[in-house]
């Protein structure tokens, strides 16, 4: 991983400052065929630099609300702003400049001779000039340390680094708003750490960052904001913290909060502690309930 | 104790065309009734071990198979699969690439069909097979129309039909939503405590797993790294985080407050037994 | 998303008097459909194979469907009419009725072109009524009655069943590569995505022929069959009335030498152009909506 200095240099996009990164009102959509309800009005507002996490049962309406922030479904009514541009006057290739979409298999993504050419496709069809292609793609090989595979055929790299390589696709084509599509599924633990420090670093660099995931304890770690689905419609937009602690919201939905949330919720919540996201955060609690003083976290990793 | 249902005698794995070996020098006993729970990084070689219990590896796919892996007494390599397959069900990650039928009820026939099983037997067998897994009534519907988790349980119902008395499921979740994730482990579980059958697991949710294993391996590039009661396995919780694997966030917070001096007890590994530790610990300093 | 992808061409359940005939006995009818509309010029006799189908439709209630599934007729039957009239499929000379700009309209190939489209019209429609009102396995299990192979017809009913996982399969691939900025239509567009589609595929037939193999599939021994198609008294009879009617009338038509009775037929010049202004109306009308559409995209 490169230092933060290079990377904050532009590994991603530039926001136009004036305008917000996603401005969504009252969206409805209906699928062509069989006339299905796949969103039942969604208003939603994102600004630049947010980092959050949609969440929902599939068929909730998760996938289809991303799919309209690059204009790859068009509203069937409403009206979806991506930095102040209005998707239905433009094509998806047009949006790929502002908006990248990592989907959740690597495989449906991926299809060049090289990395290093995968790397580039993107950049080159937005209208990157060669000369600039390379240090892009230089950046994001440092980003995702993907020295040592750079010429491989994409396929013949393990699938956690064909995920990266997925991902890194996308970020050189520099977006001011990036979607990963449940990005921890089939991922080990360790694929799955990596990628939360991505999202995270990414965000710090001013990029919008929304994740959706099943992902609970990946959520809780990362995402800032979270709003959830249900039944074609987001039901709840507040932090993590407010959303795993709201039990009915949960059971309605089915979703289950981290299980270091619902220690806390059973332990320290009651006597007036906080709602922890991590096991650092209810240990610091604990300790501080005892003894007066907080844990000092000793490592972060887990 | 009686004979292992699974016994691993020092075996060795390679695929054809790798040097690696995939699984090196393992010895392994499972006993008839177990839940066990596989962890490992991807690459570790759960998926492998799965494939000898079930026969795939050495008879469908080559490579080089050293040692004996046995089961219910037999000798897995001198067995074809679709004879292995009356002793051990395997289904896998993406339930829609098992999916071969018309109608569920034809899925689950397929099985049945190819063993020769009356017609008489099936009318019978396959009702009370998908009434097992949740889908009585879904017998004409077509696979490919379920959800994920009702696509996942009719792939083990298609398994169950054979009545084997192993169940492996290699990461049956990682495709499902939460609610699919609960139908499956939920019954998975059932099938485990109510017809005692054999249910190994590969899996990476750490929480899920100390919930319904009685067991827990390790595997960390080939070899055998832990085996041991979830209690013991998930305590470890510096060893498993070299392993570069989690534990559950429970384990991890008796491991922070340990640190601090504040807890002495067993490591917590499940919702409740840490909730309960927590609150007496906090209760005895009256806070 | 899950989004059911719905095959143009599928099964309507149903449990109609058609829906209970033995897949055999449908069989026998569209085989001996195909046979008579290709030994046959009678244009009587063959749209009145096609309005026989058709008044099935409504038995079955599969009309809609029907219809749904024959507008596939609309550009090949205006085009085969259209071509007609400018280049007769027949030896010259060829009578002028009437001229468009530089277009020459002859009604001699026209007799020809509708016998073509019979053809097409009765068979597609005696085939779609049968595929409407059989469930595919029923169809499967009766073909292997026939000592059609196991494999064979696995093969082919897991070929019906891939279609619309791939469909959908391209469908991510394409999204995939449009939201990276991908440019260019038509097949240049579309050659990237054959490596993920084929990727895939690969690793789609490796599990399921795990999958398979752990059920037994491999196994030469005795096997049996879930699907029990019956036969009834009623399905003999159908099944033995259409064999008979469709071979007496293949016969009559082949030793009148087609039956051919394009004397009896004559088509006024003004009908020949305005069928002509019709048939190319339409064709270039579909031509010019596809190309929109096509293009908006």
């Amino acid at each position: 991983m490169s230092n933060s200095a290079t990377a904050t240099q532009g590994v991603t996009g530039q926001p136009r400052a004036s305008e917000r990164a996603v401005d969504i009102r009252d969206a409805h959509y209906v699928y062509p065929t069989g006339n299905v309800v796949a969103l039942g009005g969604v208003d939603l507002r994102v600004e630049h630099g947010e980092i959050l996490g949609i969440i929902g049962q599939n068929g909730s309406g998760k996938t289809t609300l991303t799919k309209l922030f690059n204009g790859l479904l068009k509203p069937t009514s409403g009206k979806i702003l991506i930095n102040g541009i209005d998707t239905s006057t433009q094509t998806v290739q047009q949006m790929a400049a502002h908006v990248g979409y990592v989907f959740q298999n690597p495989n449906h993504q991926l299809f060049a001779r090289s990395i290093e050419e995968e790397l580039k496709f993107g950049p080159r069809n937005i209208g990157v000039p060669e000369d600039e292609l390379d240090e892009r793609v230089a950046q994001a090989v440092e980003f995702f340390g993907l020295k040592d595979y750079i010429a491989e055929h994409p396929y013949r790299v393990s699938f956690p680094i064909r995920k990266l390589v997925g991902i890194a696709s996308i970020v050189t084509m520099r977006p001011s708003i990036l979607i990963f599509d449940e990005p921890s599924t089939g991922q080990d633990h360790n694929t799955t750490h990596i990628i939360n420090g991505l999202m995270r670093r990414l965000r710090d660099e001013g990029t919008t960052v929304i994740c959706v995931s099943h992902d609970m304890p990946l959520l809780a770690d990362v995402v800032k904001r979270v709003i959830v689905m249900k039944d074609t419609r987001i039901i709840a937009d507040a932090s993590p913290r407010e959303v795993f602690a709201d039990k009915a919201l949960m059971a309605r939905t089915n979703l289950q909060a981290p299980q270091i949330t619902e220690i806390a919720l059973n332990t320290v919540v009651p006597r007036g502690g906080h709602v922890a996201l991590t096991p650092e955060e209810l240990a610091a609690d604990i300790s501080t309930r005892i003894r007066g003083t907080a844990v000092t976290p000793s490592s972060t990793a887990r | 104790m009686s004979d292992p249902i699974i016994r691993f005698d020092d075996v060795t794995f390679t695929y054809a065309a790798t040097d690696e070996p995939a699984l090196h020098s393992i010895s392994l006993d499972i006993q008839a009734g177990e839940y066990v729970a596989i962890l490992g990084l991807n690459g570790a070689g759960k998926t492998t071990l799965g494939l000898c219990v079930n026969g795939v590896i050495p008879t469908m796919l080559g490579g080089n198979l050293e040692g004996k892996v046995t089961v219910a007494g037999l000798d897995v390599s001198e067995y074809p699969v679709r004879e292995m397959a009356k002793i051990v069900g395997m289904v896998f990650d993406n339930p829609e690439f098992q999916m071969s039928q018309m109608s569920v009820a034809e899925e689950v026939a397929l099985g049945l069909e190819n063993a020769g099983v009356p017609y008489e037997d099936m009318k019978r067998i396959i009702p009370e097979t998908l009434e097992l897994v949740g889908l009585a009534g879904f017998e004409e519907r077509s696979p490919l129309g379920l959800s994920g988790g009702q696509q996942q349980r009719l792939a083990i119902a298609a398994v169950l039909a054979m009545q084997p008395q192993v169940l492996i499921m290699d990461e049956p979740t990682s495709n499902l939503d939460p609610i699919g994730k609960q139908e499956v482990f939920d019954m998975a579980a059932k099938l485990n405590r109510e017809r005692g059958m054999t249910v190994i697991v590969i899996e990476h949710e750490v929480e899920v797993m100390a919930r319904y294993a009685d067991r827990v391996i390790v595997l960390d590039s080939g070899r055998v790294v832990m085996n041991g009661t979830p209690q013991e396995i998930f305590s470890q919780v510096d060893a498993l985080g070299e392993l570069k694997l989690r534990v559950p966030e429970a384990a991890r917070l008796a491991q922070l407050l340990a640190k601090q001096e504040l807890w002495s007890g067993p490591v917590p590994i499940r919702t409740e037994s840490a909730v309960e530790a927590v609150n007496e610990l906090l209760g005895a300093h009256n806070v | 998303m899950s989004m059911q992808m719905a095959l143009p061409i599928a099964m309507i359940p149903g449990n109609s008097v058609i829906h209970r005939i033995n897949p055999l006995a449908k069989i026998v009818w569209v085989v001996g459909y195909i046979a008579l509309a290709f030994s046959t010029q009678n244009v009587f006799l063959l749209y009145g194979m096609a309005l026989f189908a058709f008044l099935l439709a409504p038995i079955a209630g599969v009309t809609k469907p029907l219809l749904k599934g024959a507008l596939i007729l609309v550009p090949v039957a205006s085009s085969l009419l259209a071509i007609q009239i400018i280049a007769p499929a027949v030896e010259k000379p060829w009578t002028h009725v009437a001229d468009i700009g530089v277009l020459q309209l002859y009604g001699d190939g026209l007799y020809y072109g509708f016998v073509l489209l019979g053809r097409v019209v009765s068979c597609l429609l005696m085939a779609l009524i049968m595929v409407m009102t059989t469930h595919p396995s029923d169809l499967f299990t009766s073909l292997s009655k026939l000592k059609i192979p196991y494999a064979f017809n696995f093969m082919l009913a897991m070929t019906l069943q891939l279609i619309p996982v791939f469909q959908r399969e391209v469908g991510i691939i394409m999204s995939a590569q449009k939201s990276r900025g991908m440019k260019g239509r038509g097949f240049a567009a579309v050659l990237p995505s054959f490596v993920p589609v084929f990727v895939g595929a690969i690793e789609r037939v490796q599990q399921l022929s795990i999958s398979l193999e752990s059920r037994g599939f491999g196994s030469n021994g005795f096997k049996t069959s879930y699907r029990q198609v019956k036969v009834r008294p009623s399905d003999w009879v159908i099944g033995i009335i259409g064999a008979l009617l469709l071979a007496t009338l293949v016969t009559v038509s082949i030793m009148r030498g087609l039956w051919s009775v394009s004397s009896l037929v004559v088509f006024p010049h003004i009908f020949v152009f305005w069928l002509f202004i019709v048939a190319a109306g339409t064709f270039a009308a579909i031509i010019l909506a596809t190309l929109i559409y096509a293009f908006k995209k």
